[in-house]
């Protein structure tokens, strides 16, 4: 499994072959240009728009937009986020699509296995889905 | 391989208890279940072979390193019974610690970058979950919150660094790329260079090695004990497991500049885990520097990169996994009955609770490297595998580091024998003995028998 050094000192004669050259190009300075690239994309953006937009400061600016009427009272109520498990137990059927749309494409060439095999991988994750209702996910709290 | 299958059936059979109600009887099931992995593994010895279009290979390197996995897994099941208690949450822990047992058995054995990175969140998700498994303790929260973020972000590192390799030599597999990195001497290409180094960062983060051990100590603390043993025993394991699987196989051709890397990293863990360990107080803080240290002895074998890495580097790992798991237990009763996590909660232990006295000093005994205990003839092959590629700078920086590991280590031994205090008979029960005796068993016999394992590979 492991090479090791005196193995691995690779000839520098070869190393003069052409082939390389192709590849050393996309070396340091691609490396740096792409960084610098992706900065000044990122930054460009910012500051285009502090130069291109009118400032403007008028108290309708601080308030929350588009939501609806002032609120009476306090709007750090404690919620019930127990929906976020019907959020999670929604990713099984997510995965399960994921999967499936790759195996519908290759069903007809590969034939019965492909379906026995798309089978025990629904049967798993069908499992999941059971054992989260056999432990009270789908119980309204 | 057919390790995998069986633990693979082993977490849906245990999805299964839960839903047709026989989890009580779930705990033999369990360890059958890691009995036969670890006989399955066995039958691979000697018989190499490639599965999922040579994604994963059962070398004697990957087999070595599962049974070691699987063992030490056994060992803790025993200690972390207390955790399986409560019948509402057991069949989570068990399955999540079976499933993250299928990711580490896949970091050992790949052959693929793909199968690295799918090891490596397979063995993280369950480890995130589990961290935070005391869900009413705000430690614990904060510990999984940490160790989530950090990890997920140390993931984008470790894909990012596949990328570019992938991008350089075209190829996932590690033999492949090896062979193209040799044959056409891109060594030198500051993208596969950038590349090795995201790796190295990644790699470095999943084993808690300076700089990149932030995380490791408020983790270790906050999660509950049993998963800190698991986490600083198995996960470290797997993680220099396959540390060493990637580097010694894929990169060993453009070594030079990453070993010098890894020196630094290697020299700076040793140098701050255990000076820092000197000032906790807290035990389990403690250890959890000690562990950073023992990450930074592991690191040498990688550098040495000779013939002798990978069997030294299976004996650290024994050696360390088995001394550790029995501090990690000792920790474990002192602070379910006292509640303290403190050094101090260890005062006078030896007067009303000799075996579990004499077993906490073996462990610490062997953590710190003394003969004839485990964990010095591990230190030994480690240092010696480092002198004989020529690194004597090192060697003498990790023995001034374990000089100054003696230091705290005694501090514990010193507390236990303390007389003028007198601790309660902490009534330990007869597995928990047993356990304590197997640790200190296997610590003195592969102190006095260091071929057991070191000839192994």
């Amino acid at each position: 499994m492991i090479y090791y050094k005196e193995k691995c000192r690779f000839d520098n004669s070869q190393n003069k072959a052409g082939q390389a050259k192709k590849i050393d190009k996309m070396g340091a300075g691609s490396m740096i240009l792409l960084i610098l690239c992706g900065v000044a994309f990122s930054a460009g953006g910012i500051i285009l728009s502090r130069i291109l937009s009118r400032s403007s400061y008028n108290p309708q600016k601080g308030q929350t937009y588009e939501c609806g009427v002032p609120t009476i009272g306090k709007s750090l109520v404690q919620l019930n986020v127990g929906y976020y498990l019907f959020a999670l137990l929604f990713l099984i059927f997510d995965v399960e699509l994921v999967f499936l749309y790759p195996w519908a494409v290759v069903v007809k060439q590969v034939g019965w296995p492909a379906l026995i095999e798309v089978l025990v991988f629904l049967f798993i994750l069908f499992l999941g889905f059971l054992y989260a209702h056999k432990k009270g996910a789908l119980k309204w709290m | 391989m057919n390790s995998l299958i069986i633990l693979a059936a082993l977490g849906l059979i245990i999805l299964f208890s839960e839903i047709f109600n026989f989890k009580k009887i779930i705990f033999p099931i369990v360890f059958a279940g890691i009995i036969a992995a670890i006989v399955a593994a066995l039958g691979d010895w000697n018989n190499s072979a490639s599965y999922f279009n040579n994604m994963i290979r059962t070398d004697n390197y990957a087999v070595s390193f599962s049974v070691l996995i699987l063992f030490i897994t056994l060992l803790w099941f025993v200690m972390s019974s207390s955790m399986f208690e409560d019948q509402e949450t057991r069949t989570d822990y068990f399955s999540l610690i079976v499933f993250s047992l299928i990711g580490a058995l896949v970091m050992v054995s790949f052959t693929n970058l793909i199968m690295l990175f799918l090891g490596i969140e397979i063995l993280s998700i369950s480890m995130y979950a589990l961290a935070g498994s005391k869900k009413d303790n705000l430690a614990s929260n904060e510990a999984a919150m940490k160790y989530f973020l950090l990890g997920a972000f140390t993931t984008g590192f470790l894909l990012f660094g596949i990328a570019l390799v992938y991008g350089i030599t075209g190829s996932f597999n590690t033999d492949q790329i090896s062979e193209y990195i040799m044959s056409t001497g891109h060594s030198s290409s500051p993208v596969l260079i950038a590349g090795i180094l995201l790796i190295l960062t990644a790699l470095t983060f999943k084993i808690a090695a300076a700089p990149f051990h932030f995380w490791a100590p408020d983790v270790y603390q906050g999660a509950p004990t049993p998963v800190t043993a698991f986490m600083s025993s198995v996960v470290k394991t797997a993680a220099i497991a396959s540390f060493l699987r990637l580097f010694g196989s894929a990169f060993a051709g453009p070594s030079e500049f990453w070993i010098a890397t890894l020196w630094v990293i290697s020299a700076i863990t040793i140098v701050l885990g255990n000076i820092l360990a000197v000032y906790q107080t807290n035990l389990k803080r403690m250890l959890a520097y000690s562990s950073i240290s023992h990450a930074g002895y592991m690191i040498m074998s990688v550098i040495a990169l000779n013939e002798k890495a990978a069997s030294s580097l299976l004996f650290y790992t024994a050696a360390y996994g088995i001394s550790s798991l029995a501090a990690f237990m000792v920790l474990l009763i002192v602070s379910s009955k006292s509640g303290t996590e403190e050094i101090s909660g260890l005062r006078g232990m030896f007067s009303k609770n000799p075996i579990m006295a004499s077993a906490a000093c073996i462990a610490v005994l062997s953590l710190a490297g003394i003969p004839p205990l485990a964990g010095f003839f591990a230190k030994y092959y480690i240092f010696s595998a480092a002198l004989q590629s020529g690194y004597t700078g090192l060697v003498l920086i990790a023995v001034a580091g374990s000089l100054v590991g003696v230091f705290y280590y005694f501090r514990i031994i010193i507390n236990i024998f303390e007389s003028n205090v007198q601790m309660n008979d902490l009534g330990v029960n007869v597995f928990n003995k047993a356990f304590l005796l197997i640790c200190s068993l296997l610590a003195l016999l592969f102190g006095i028998l260091p071929g057991l394992i070191i000839d192994a590979i």
